[in-house]
Order: structure tokens, then C-alpha cells, then sequence
């Protein structure tokens, strides 16, 4: 009788909690590819039991998991347009043309709005996922929108619209952070409600589809992503107070200017926000019948010298206001009300980024990366133009103080203006200050470009252009930060704290602080030499020297201190007493930590060698 | 009505084609209208005519047409030719004039009419000729008399052959000879009209034949086509035209259901907004997804270093050397990213691999089982235990002293006077030297006759006895310190005349006197290696690890008496050491510490050490803690009242360990190995049996060189000062002090 017993159905265990994709697939009764489709769209992935009971090969999803695609209202919906789909074709081999033509148009179609509130409850965490998807909507605008790549035109122009919607998100509230050239692409990390959200654009170049992936699968997430950024950057909109979607300036959207476009609409929906609520404010009006004669594409010579001379205007009243705000303007920009409310909430780093490039005015070349460069100027508070037609202003203006160029050599140059390479705009950006251009200047090889990600005191290893760098920023704060001495005399009284504490601590203290000094000792130099007129990029490498000489002195010193207490060190006969997988992963780390050791080298070996050749060089000519 | 429009321009052409005909006869150009009026006069008259006639001469028309096109092409070279064929292709034509000359002129009326019939029709009738053979070849005539036969079907003869001289001379007289053309098939003479070489003219020239057709007239269309219905049909309405249909209505209620139910929509739906405020105000990250699983973010790639930049720092790109020697690597070692350099911005190219890696990225995202991983963030220093610093626990042997020099081969064994006042040190080199330890002075040397295997001081203060383990002997030394009692020493170590006797083979050892020394003699059957004494200084054991059942043999000094107090034992033993207070005999074998209660004279504990081959024995002077040393560079400490597993088992060696020895009065240990370092530890161990006792490394002591592959043979605490003294295979003896 036991034996004929029905066997029970386990209801604990990995056995209980996991399923196998081929149980769920007939569990759900679909087909593979949909299967796929719904995991994509719903979020879900496969996860590891403690226990693979049906064997390692096998991919395991959680039972919840697959209950909860069973209830998912697309998986009905997939099947009534999979029905659908049949009639049509139908119709079509019984040449029912009338029948197709009615079918097709109304075709059943289904939102994914409910999947993104129930993957993303909050806001917080959709902005905290959204990497992936502004890099992927970023490569598909770039996609030859092609039939034989199967990949439909509407999704290329929309993906494009919401990665344009989402810059100029980015421009407007300046919380672009970071920024990086690779060779795989530029990199930009913004900062949204506290989030860290870094995307990679590709280069403005043909993108080639290789024939070994499944377009398929990219344009399944690329179709959750579009609705998951929509709404995303409809609740941005929102919490700006304007209109989504922003209604793009079409004749700007030809000429590829597209950035400016949408950011030209936003600057007219705000202002007419705030135009409903103060219509007196005479500063408003003006600015509004401005910003309408920019929007108007009959835009004729003189109307554009007209609207400038009434900016001029403007920017002398606002600075008889006392407002420091040029910018913002020729965008547009001009609700007072809003901005004041903006500072009360920026931070500092808003406002530096905000300040960066105050005053400045850029010309882009033809060969520069367009959107990419006004995305970076605008975000960080300057004003572009580019050569072409309705472009803000022309390559003759006289306020220009930047040409951003990329090419050999320059035709006719203006003394007025700076011709920089737009590496230049790029380590500005990272390094929140205006560097000196000698080196970016037309024509030479720029400084190396360095990466903003890397922390390269936990590395290990600091490029010599980052230290140089890091002496301009010490600079540049020196100026607004107490005085060297104060800061010094500080430093020792914590070091004297310390010292009593724990001596590890006060042993990096005390570096520190010689550190320090070696800086402000650089810095005074600095300042000597500035005086005396000598060019800055050939005193870098006396100071290098000097500077590297003197830290190893100090080294030295700070070291020869402890080593007298004690000659051994007492981890050294600890290490005995560690437990076994203590020690083993002891030795793990020290491998870790030896390979690491080992690319440093690595780095300052390649380092030694390149120095060497080109002394040699030097020695030559 | 466009096949008939077709019809008509067929017909002009044939016309045309055929216009020879008419305009020889009625010299009226205009074909159609002719056509059109004898349509109704064709008669039955004419047709018996067309009966005669032969398909050659329609053939032979047709082809003129088709040869002067063909012609065109290839005029000019063969000129003479041309007009030839010509003429003879145009035979039917003069053959026809002939006939009808010969007919007569009251019948050119219907005559005409009836070409006019002929060349609507398709089977083209030429009039007859002369000859009335056919289309046959003329070559079956060869040899005739006749070339063929007339309408009356008489022969018609061949003329008579012209003078080849007359013929010249006709030829080249008449000023009309050109035009003349022998006819072969009628055999005669034909000459040509002026109209008719115009028009072989014409032909040559690819024209139409007739100067007066125009081939491009314009279209007249003659059918009158107001108020006729096409096709045209005369019938009454049916009455299905009048009744409404049926299936129509059908259909008609079928869309009106289907409008009424909404299956059909006739509007447009009102398009919502796209997108909406689908979130609140609250910036709270939820952790748990809608069906109540952890939400497990994908983990973000990683971020971008220096290495990726489009124009990196010089030593962050591979030389060509290097980029070559990956290709050496296996294919998982390989970088997945080879850094690269460019001049300027304009120079980088499109990264052929974005699309690759963002569908990698794709996959992971929904393919990858995920899975949350604590990450250990540590510094591996604190890994290290926080031990309390050995500044702390001092005393304990630091700095090397005192060496004692003399020896001249490896010192195997060293044993310190229970009193702290002389050191005793036995070596390879055949002798045992006697220390002042103060002083570092060697005071006495016993030559031997082999070399030492281990010394062990008597722990009696009064007695100075020395045992020591001489290949398969052990003596038992008389030192003759000035402390010791030497009628008591001699007392002891005269030989027992009970012994004597007992003598015989049977016997596990034999007990004698020693012919040069004050010494006595034991010897056993097989190499002695190890010799430790009880606390009280009476008893002894030796090991001797070859003699298999008389490996561990327990000796009586007083009573000059040996037992085995084993019938087996288990595994090779390695030393057996006495409890320092209580019955216990402790017996170390490769794997494992038995210990024994001798008053019992049962195994009492058995201690699972782990090692793989024990080397040396320690114990504590309290007897309840244990280490031991073995050839994998560990000790083992055991602490008895707790279990039989080790209590902590420190690694601290890098090769075998030698000796490991406990101090007596100091909560002090070492161990020395053969890496030529001696480990001095804290070994405290509380009264309390609660409180488990305290293992702190202290020391890392150096020194000793490493001669023939062995480093520190031996090591032993001075008896009463927290000094250490070591062993080594360089032939001294250092002695660390605090």
C-alpha cells in the first residue's frame, strides 16, 4: 500500500524553492523565446540553490519567480497577439485585403508601465539601475536604423529622443560630475537625488552590427529601457516644473543640433511657467518676446542682431541686479523665481560645476564631437556655438574665448580667442578647474587623459600628469583655503594627538603632513617662478624631480623612526598563531596584493624606460 | 477596337508590299479606299483565278521584302549582286504585267479588285506565269528541249542560245541593254520600265517602294463609336438587379454587431500621454521585489581606468614585445583590453567591440544566476590575532650571549645541570663536553667510541649522572662535580652482582661496567635514540625505535634492572617521556601520543595529533599540557584535561622541527627546527581550569648557519633562568639571554 502511495510533492528545500527552466517553461506553457522576452521585461534571473538538486548544468529559477510570470497579465496578452497575428495572415493567404488593412490597424497593443512600477517601486531605485539602460539607448540612436539589422526605425528616433531629453536633463541642472574619453567611447557620470549614474556613449561613428548576436535580445531590453527612461525622465521634467515631452525645434533637429533643440524648448516652457505668474516683471517679457524670436524660424539677420542687442541689455540690467547668471541666458533660461529656488537647494558641488565655465563662450569646430562638447559646456554652466546654420551666434563673434578645434592646423585664427583641443573641455570638467591651455593648444600632442574613476592613491600608482594636476588644484585652492601656515601648524597639533593614540595612524600623519609641505614648498615655488616669467610646462619637470627627491627623504626619515623600537616586526611571528583558513586567505590577499605590486612595477619600469628614451633622444639633438 | 485599328495598318503595309500590282494597273496610289469599297464586289469569278495561282511568285514577293531589310546592312560591297536578286525578285511582278497584256483590258476591272481581295487574304495568289511548272527546280529542265508549260498546257521550247558575240554586242549597243534581264525561269528577255527601276531603287535604299505612299499618315479612326454600348447587347435587365441582396445584408448586420460590440472601431481611440508621474515623492529604495524575493541589483561594470583612455600615459601602453607575448598566454591570462594611444581626438576610431560587449552585457543581466556575496573588505593585518605584545611578557631568551666553541661535528644533544651551573653537550664528533654556562669554558671532554645520540641530565641535584645514548649502548656518566655525593654516584653506579648473574640471552638488556670511564654500561640489542629520566632520578626510559616489542624499555639505576613494560606496541616509536608527577608513561609514536598509567597498566588516553610524523615530545612541569614537534614544521599543543584533539597546532616552521623543549620555572616554550631558527613562545597555563591556557609567540631567534642540510639539532631551557640554549649542526652552542 506505501508503495502505491502518491509521492508527496517536498514543501521545503531547494527542491521545493527552485525550478528548472524546462519545469517552468511547460509550467507557463510558452516557448522558449517568449520565455526569454518575459524574463527580460520582468526583470527576472536565474538564481543558485544551495543545493543544485537536478544537477549543476542546469539554470535554476526561483519558484516564486515563475508563479509570478504565470500571473503576469503579457503573458495573455502575448498570446491573444500571437492569435492576432494568425488572423492577419489568414486574411492575407485568402487575399482579404480590406479584412488585412482593418486588422493592422487595430492591432492590439500593450504598454510595459506596469512592469516598471513593479520592478522600480521607487524613484530611487529606478535611477539607481539606470546605467545600463542610458548606455544602451545611447548606442541604439547611433544604429543604422537599417532592415537587414531587423531593427525598426522608430526605436532608433526614439531612443534618440530620450537620450537627448535625458542630457539636456543633465545640462540644465548641471549635475554632470564626470567625464571620460576611452577608446570604447566617452564615459559621463551624472549625479541624480544622490545617485551615481555613469553611461558610456560610443564614438560618433557607423556602428557595424556583428552577425553573432541575437538583435533580438538587445531590442527586447532596449524596449523596456525606452519606457523605463521615459518614465524617468518625465519625473525629472516634472520635478523641474516642465512639460514632458519637450516639443523639439525641427529645423535645429536637422541640423543635427539636436541637444540644442531640446533644450531650447525647455527654456521656453519654463519661462512660460513662470510667465503665468508674474506677467509684470518686465525682465520676464523681454526675455520672452527674445527667446520667441529664437523660436521662430524665420529668423533673419537682423532679428538675431536685434535679440542681441536686447541681451546686452538684459545682461547689464541683471548685473546692476547683482546676479551673476550670464548664461542661462541665451538659453533662454531666465526664470529668477526658479533659480533662486535652485540654489537654496544645490550643494557646493553643483555650484562649482555650475561656475566652471561661467563667461566663457565656446566655438566648436566641425571636426569636434559635437553633442558631446555641448553637452559638457552647458552642463558646467558655458555657451557654445557651432559652425552652421541657426547656430547662436557666428565663428566672428568677438566674445569667444575658446575655439574648440581638432584639426592640424587653423586657417585663419582670431587673436582674441584660444584655439584648444577639446581634450582640454574633457580634464577641465574632471578636474574642476580652467587649465592652462599651452598644452592643449592646435596642432601639438595633448597631456596625457586621465581617468577621473580611479582613485590612484589606493592603486598605488599616480601618473605624473595626475600629480601635476593635483599641484594646479592645490593651487587654485590655496587661494580661497586659510593660509599654508595655519593649516600646517593644525596638522601637527592632530599629529601630536595622534601620536599617543596609535602609531600606524600618526606614521600617515606624519607623511601627510611632510607631504603637505613639500606642496606648499612647491607652491611657493610656484608662485617665484611665476613672478620671474619662466613658462609653466618646462618648470613641471625640474619640480617633478625635486618633489619625488624629497619624498623619498621623508620617507626615509619616517621610517628610520619606528624601525629602532623594535627590528622585527611583530606580525611577523603572529602569523604562527593564525588558524588555518585565516592564513590561507592571509596568503590569498598577500598574492592579490603582490599582483597588484607586480602591474605597479610593471607601470614604473614602462615609465623608466619611455624617460629613458627620451633623454636619449634629447641627448641626440 | 484596338485589333481592328491593328488590322488596318496590316493591311496598308500588305498593300504596300503588293503595290506594285495596283499601281501597274490603275495607277491609283491609295490602297484602303480601294480595299474598303471592293470588300462587297470580291466575286466568284476572281476566286477561280486566284486558284491558279502559284505560291512561288507570293513566296518570291515576300522574300524581296525580307532580303531588302537583310540587304541594308551589307549594301555597298556587293552592289551588282543586288540588283540582280532584285530583279529577280521582282520576276512575279513582271510576269504578272505579261499576263494581264496577254488577258487582255476589258478585264482590268475585276482584276483589279480581285488583288485587292488577294492581299486581304492571307494566302497571297499571284497571277500566273508563262510557265506553269511551280515553284520545282529548274535544273529537273536541264535537259529538255522545253522549259516548262503554258496555260494550255503546251511545251513551252527554249529559245535558241545567243551568239555569245551578239549578246556583247547587244549588250554593249543598245543604250537600253541595262535594263534588259534574262528571265530563266520563262526564258526570256525582260526589260524594265523606268517606274520599275525607280522602285528597285527605292527598295535598295530601304524605302518604301511606291514614291507616293506616305507611311505616316494620320489616324483616322472610322469606327463611329457614339451611342454604341461595347460590348453590345440588347438584353432586358435581370431581376436580380432589382432585389436587394441577401448575403449583403448579412454581412451589412454581421459589422454592425461587431461595431455595436467594439470589435470594430470606427475612430481612432484618443491616444493617452505615453508617459505619466508614475512615482511619488517618497526617495526611499525598497529592497524586496513585488513577489517578495530579495531584490539583488545586477552588479554594475566595473568603471574605466587610466588604461582605457584614448590618449593614456605612456607606461600604461604595452610595448609591441609585450603585446606579442600575450599571444603566448592562455587564453584566460590574456588582457582582455590592450591599452591603446592616439595623437589627437579625430584619430580614435569606432570601438569595433561596444555592440559585442553591450550584448555580453545583455546576456549577463538575464542569463546569469544571481546571487548576493559578502565581499570581504579587510586589511589582511587584521587577519594577524591581537596577541599581547611580547614587550609585555618578558622575560624570555632575546639576544644570543654566550657561543660555546670545541665541538668539531654537529652537536646533537644538549642537557643543562639541574642546578643551572654546567651545561652538557653531546656530538657527532664522538665526544661529551662539559660546560662552565657562565662562563662558556669547557671544562671536561669525554672522548667516545661513537658518535652521541642524546644526553639526559639525572634531575637529581646530589648525583651528577649523565646518561647517554652511544649507538645501541647507553651510559650512564659519572661527572664528578664538585656538588655531587661521589660515595652515593659510585654506590649507584658499581655493578649490581645480581645483575651479573641474571645475565643470559633472554635478557632485554645487559647492564655492565664500562672499562675506561666511572661509568656504567647498558646495552641493548638495538640503537638507542632517546634517554629521559623520571623526576625522581631512579628510573629511565630508553627508546631504541628498531627493537620492534623492545622499542620502549623502562630501567631501574638502583636496582641495576630493565622491564618492558610493553608486549606490543603500535607504530614506530619516537621518544616516551615519565608524567613529572603522577604514573604516566607518555609514548610518542609516528601519529600518535599514547599515554600509559603505569600503576594500572592500561592506556589511558590516546592523543589524535594530526601530524604526519612526530619528531620530539615535550611536556610541562605540570604534566597536563603536552607539545609536539613533527617534520611539517608544526607544533602541537595538548592540553590534557581538555580533549585529546590539539588544543592549538601553530605552523610555524619552514622544515623539519628538531627538539622542543618547556621551561621549567618560566611560562616559556621553543621549538628548533631545521631552518635554522629557533620559535620561543609563551606558554601560559592557568591554575584554573576554566581558563584555557595562553600561547603567545614571543620570538624569532637566528644565528645558526645551516650545515649539510641541518640546521638546530637541539634547544633546552636553562633550569631555573629564562635563558635558552641551542644546538646547532655548525658545531655551537649559543645560549640567548633576556
Amino acid at each position: 500500500m506505501a508503495k502505491e502511495r502518491k509521492k508527496l510533492k517536498k514543501k521545503e528545500g531547494n527542491a521545493a524553492k527552485y525550478t528548472t527552466r524546462n519545469k517552468a517553461l511547460n509550467r507557463l506553457q510558452i516557448k522558449l523565446p517568449e520565455f526569454r522576452r518575459l524574463c527580460i521585461l520582468k526583470g527576472i534571473h536565474p538564481r543558485e540553490p544551495k543545493k543544485k538538486f537536478e544537477g549543476s548544468h542546469k539554470t535554476y529559477y526561483h519558484v516564486k519567480d515563475i508563479n509570478f510570470l504565470a500571473h503576469e497579465p503579457l503573458l495573455e496578452t502575448g498570446r491573444a497577439l500571437k492569435v492576432y497575428k494568425k488572423k492577419i495572415k489568414k486574411a492575407q493567404a485568402k487575399k482579404n485585403w480590406s479584412l488585412v488593412t482593418r486588422l493592422e490597424a487595430n492591432k492590439p497593443s500593450y504598454s510595459l508601465d506596469h512592469l516598471v512600477k513593479e520592478r522600480y517601486p521607487s524613484f530611487i531605485d529606478a535611477l539607481r539601475d539606470l546605467d545600463d539602460p542610458l548606455t544602451m539607448l545611447h548606442l541604439f540612436a547611433t544604429f543604422p536604423a537599417e532592415a537587414s539589422y531587423k531593427i525598426p526605425a522608430e526605436t532608433v528616433n526614439n531612443c534618440r529622443r530620450l537620450s537627448l531629453e535625458w542630457q539636456a536633463y543633465v545640462a540644465r541642472t548641471h549635475c554632470l560630475r564626470k567625464t571620460f574619453i576611452s577608446v570604447k567611447g566617452i564615459y559621463y557620470q551624472a549625479d541624480v537625488a544622490g545617485q551615481k549614474i555613469t553611461w558610456l556613449t560610443p564614438h560618433v561613428l557607423s556602428q557595424v552590427v556583428p552577425n553573432d548576436i541575437d538583435i533580438r535580445v538587445m531590442l527586447t531590453f532596449v524596449e523596456f529601457y525606452e519606457t523605463l527612461v521615459g518614465f524617468v525622465n518625465f519625473k525629472l521634467y516634472h520635478s523641474l516644473g516642465l512639460k514632458y515631452p519637450p516639443i523639439l525645434d525641427s529645423k535645429l533637429e536637422a541640423e543635427a543640433a539636436e541637444l540644442y533643440a531640446v533644450m531650447r524648448d525647455l527654456g521656453k516652457e519654463a519661462h512660460e511657467a513662470s510667465e503665468k505668474e508674474k506677467d509684470s516683471n518686465d525682465f520676464n517679457s523681454l526675455s520672452d518676446t527674445d527667446t520667441n524670436h529664437a523660436q521662430e524660424p524665420v529668423n533673419t539677420e537682423s532679428r538675431l542682431a536685434e535679440s542681441r542687442a536686447r541681451l546686452a541689455s538684459l545682461q547689464d540690467r541683471l548685473s546692476k541686479m547683482a546676479k551673476p547668471e550670464g548664461n542661462e541666458k541665451l538659453l533662454g533660461v531666465t526664470d529668477d523665481d526658479e533659480n533662486m529656488e535652485e540654489d537654496e537647494n544645490e550643494d557646493d558641488d553643483t555650484r562649482q560645476c555650475k561656475a566652471l565655465f561661467k563667461d566663457l563662450k565656446f566655438f566648436l569646430g566641425r571636426e569636434v564631437p559635437r553633442e558631446s562638447l555641448l553637452l559638457l559646456i552647458r552642463a558646467f554652466g558655458g555657451v557654445a556655438s557651432w559652425a552652421g546654420d541657426n547656430a547662436p551666434f557666428e565663428e566672428s563673434d568677438e566674445d569667444i574665448t575658446h575655439q574648440i578645434v581638432d584639426r592640424p592646423t587653423q586657417g585663419h585664427i582670431f587673436l582674441s580667442r584660444e584655439y584648444v583641443q577639446p581634450q582640454w573641455v574633457y580634464d577641465c570638467v574632471n578636474n574642476r578647474l580652467l587649465l592652462p591651455t599651452i598644452d592643449y593648444l592646435l596642432g601639438r600632442v595633448p597631456p596625457p587623459h586621465l581617468s577621473p574613476f580611479v582613485d590612484n592613491e589606493k592603486e598605488g600608482y599616480v601618473p605624473e600628469y595626475a600629480e601635476t594636476l593635483k599641484r594646479l588644484q592645490t593651487a587654485k585652492e590655496g587661494k580661497v583655503l586659510p593660509l599654508p601656515g595655519e593649516e600646517g601648524s593644525k596638522d601637527t597639533e592632530q599629529f601630536l594627538e595622534s601620536v599617543v593614540a596609535n602609531r600606524t595612524e600618526s606614521m600617515e600623519e606624519l607623511r601627510k603632513t611632510q607631504k603637505q609641505a613639500i606642496l606648499e614648498k612647491t607652491y611657493q615655488e610656484e608662485l617665484t617662478k611665476e613672478i620671474a616669467g619662466i613658462p609653466f610646462s618646462g618648470s613641471i619637470q625640474t619640480m617633478d624631480r625635486d618633489e619625488v627627491d624629497g619624498e623619498h627623504v621623508v620617507e626615509k626619515e619616517a621610517y628610520s623612526h619606528p624601525e629602532t623600537m623594535d627590528e622585527e616586526p611583530p606580525s611577523a611571528i603572529a602569523k604562527a598563531m593564525m588558524p588555518r583558513k585565516a592564513r590561507k586567505l592571509y596568503a590569498a590577499m598577500q598574492i592579490g596584493k603582490q599582483k597588484k605590486q607586480a602591474e605597479i612595477d610593471l607601470l614604473k619600469e614602462r615609465k623608466r624606460k619611455s624617460e629613458r628614451k627620451q633623454n636619449k633622444k634629447v641627448g641626440e639633438i | 477596337m484596338r485589333s481592328s485599328e491593328k488590322k488596318q495598318v496590316e493591311e496598308s503595309k500588305k498593300a504596300a508590299s503588293n503595290g506594285a500590282v495596283v499601281s501597274d494597273i490603275n495607277g491609283v496610289p491609295s490602297v484602303p479606299d480601294s480595299a474598303r469599297e471592293d470588300i462587297s464586289n470580291a466575286t466568284s469569278e476572281s476566286e477561280d483565278e486566284d486558284w491558279h495561282n502559284s505560291s512561288s511568285d507570293n513566296d518570291g514577293d515576300s522574300s524581296s521584302i525580307s532580303d531588302n531589310t537583310d540587304e541594308s546592312s551589307d549594301e555597298d560591297d556587293e552592289d551588282t549582286k543586288a540588283i540582280n536578286e532584285a530583279m529577280l525578285d521582282y520576276m512575279g511582278a513582271l510576269e504578272e504585267r505579261r499576263q494581264r497584256e496577254a488577258l487582255g483590258s476589258e478585264e482590268e476591272e475585276p482584276r483589279s479588285a480581285r488583288t485587292e481581295v488577294e492581299s486581304d487574304s492571307s494566302e497571297d495568289e499571284v497571277v500566273p506565269s508563262r510557265n506553269t511548272i511551280g515553284n520545282v527546280p529548274l535544273h529537273w529542265y536541264k535537259d529538255e528541249q522545253h522549259i516548262g508549260y503554258d496555260l494550255a498546257g503546251k511545251k513551252i521550247k527554249k529559245k535558241e542560245k545567243q551568239d555569245q558575240i551578239d549578246s556583247f554586242l547587244a549588250h554593249t549597243d543598245g543604250s537600253k541593254s541595262w535594263r534588259k534581264i534574262y528571265d530563266e525561269y520563262n526564258d526570256e528577255e525582260v526589260e524594265l520600265t523606268k517606274e520599275e527601276v525607280d522602285m528597285i531603287r527605292r527598295i535598295r535604299a530601304g524605302r518604301i517602294p511606291h514614291a507616293e505612299v506616305n507611311a505616316y499618315e494620320p489616324y483616322v479612326d472610322w469606327f463611329d463609336w457614339d451611342g454604341k454600348g461595347h460590348p453590345l447587347s440588347n438584353a432586358p435587365e435581370p431581376k436580380r438587379r432589382f432585389i436587394p441582396s441577401k448575403w449583403e445584408a448579412k454581412k451589412v448586420v454581421k459589422l454592425v454587431r461587431a461595431i455595436r460590440n467594439g470589435w470594430i472601431k470606427l475612430d481612432k481611440p484618443k491616444e493617452k500621454p505615453k508617459f505619466y508621474l508614475l512615482w511619488g515623492d517618497d526617495l526611499k529604495a525598497t529592497e524586496k521585489t513585488a513577489n517578495g524575493l530579495t531584490y539583488i541589483p545586477p552588479p554594475k561594470p566595473k568603471l574605466p581606468g587610466h588604461e582605457e583612455s584614448y590618449n593614456p600615459p605612456v607606461e600604461y601602453i604595452p610595448t609591441q614585445e609585450e603585446i606579442n607575448s600575450y599571444a603566448l598566454m592562455y587564453e584566460e591570462d590574456r588582457p582582455k583590453f590592450i591599452p591603446q594611444g592616439f595623437q589627437s581626438l579625430r584619430q580614435v576610431p569606432a570601438y569595433s567591440e561596444f555592440i559585442k560587449e553591450r550584448f555580453e552585457r545583455c546576456l549577463d543581466l538575464y542569463l546569469c544566476p544571481r546571487s548576493r556575496k559578502k565581499r570581504i573588505d579587510i586589511d589582511p593585518e587584521s587577519l594577524i590575532p591581537k596577541l599581547p605584545k611580547p614587550k609585555d611578557l618578558q622575560p624570555f631568551p632575546n639576544i644570543c650571549y654566550l657561543e660555546y666553541h670545541g665541538h668539531t661535528g654537529p652537536v646533537v644533544s644538549i642537557a643543562v645541570d639541574p642546578s643551572g651551573m654546567w651545561l652538557a653537550s653531546g656530538s657527532m664528533d664522538q665526544t661529551v663536553r662539559l660546560w662552565e654556562v657562565q662562563t662558556a669554558r669547557c671544562c671536561r671532554v669525554w672522548s667516545l667510541d661513537g658518535p652521541v645520540r642524546h644526553i639526559a641530565w639525572n634531575p637529581r641535584k646530589d648525583l651528577g649522572i649523565l646518561a647517554i645514548s652511544l649507538q645501541s649502548k647507553v651510559l650512564l656518566l659519572d661527572l664528578e662535580l664538585g656538588t655531587s655525593d661521589p660515595d652515593e654516584v659510585s654506590k649507584l653506579l658499581a655493578l649490581n652482582p645480581s645483575v651479573m648473574d641474571n645475565d643470559g640471552d633472554g635478557a632485554l638488556v645487559t647492564w655492565m661496567k664500562h672499562e675506561n670511564l666511572k661509568a656504567l654500561e647498558v646495552k641493548h640489542s638495538q640503537e638507542v635514540l632517546s634517554i629521559t629520566w623520571h623526576h625522581k632520578g631512579d628510573y629511565f626510559t630508553s627508546v631504541a625505535p628498531d627493537a620492534n616489542t623492545r622499542a620502549v624499555l623502562v630501567h631501574q639505576l638502583s636496582k641495576q634492572q630493565t622491564q618492558n613494560p610493553f608486549r606490543k606496541l603500535q607504530g614506530r616509536v619516537v621518544t616516551a617521556m615519565f608524567h613529572p608527577s603522577r604514573p604516566f608513561l607518555f609514548v610518542a609514536t609516528k601519529m600518535h601520543v599514547r599515554v600509559y598509567n603505569l600503576v594500572k597498566q592500561q592506556l589511558s588516553k590516546k592523543l589524535m595529533t594530526g601530524l604526519h610524523e612526530i619528531t620530539s615530545m615535550a611536556i610541562h612541569s605540570k604534566g597536563d599540557n603536552l607539545i609536539v614537534g613533527s617534520k611539517e614544521g608544526k607544533i602541537c599543543w595538548f592540553d590534557m584535561d581538555l580533549s585529546t584533539q590539539p588544543y592549538k597546532t601553530i605552523k610555524n616552521h619552514h622544515e623539519d622541527i628538531q627538539a622542543v623543549a618547556f621551561h621549567t620555572a618560566y611560562p616559556l616554550f621553543a621549538s628548533c627546527a631545521d631552518d635554522s631558527t629557533v620559535h620561543v613562545f609563551h606558554g601560559m597555563v592557568y591554575n584554573d581550569l576554566l581558563q584555557n591556557p595562553l600561547i603567545v609567540p614571543l620570538k624569532i631567534l637566528h644565528g645558526h648557519s645551516k650545515t649539510g642540510g641541518r640546521g638546530i639539532l637541539d634547544c633546552c631551557f636553562h633550569s631555573n633562568q629564562p635563558w635558552l640554549f641551542s644546538a646547532g649542526a655548525d658545531s655551537v652552542i649559543k645560549l640567548f639571554c633576556d
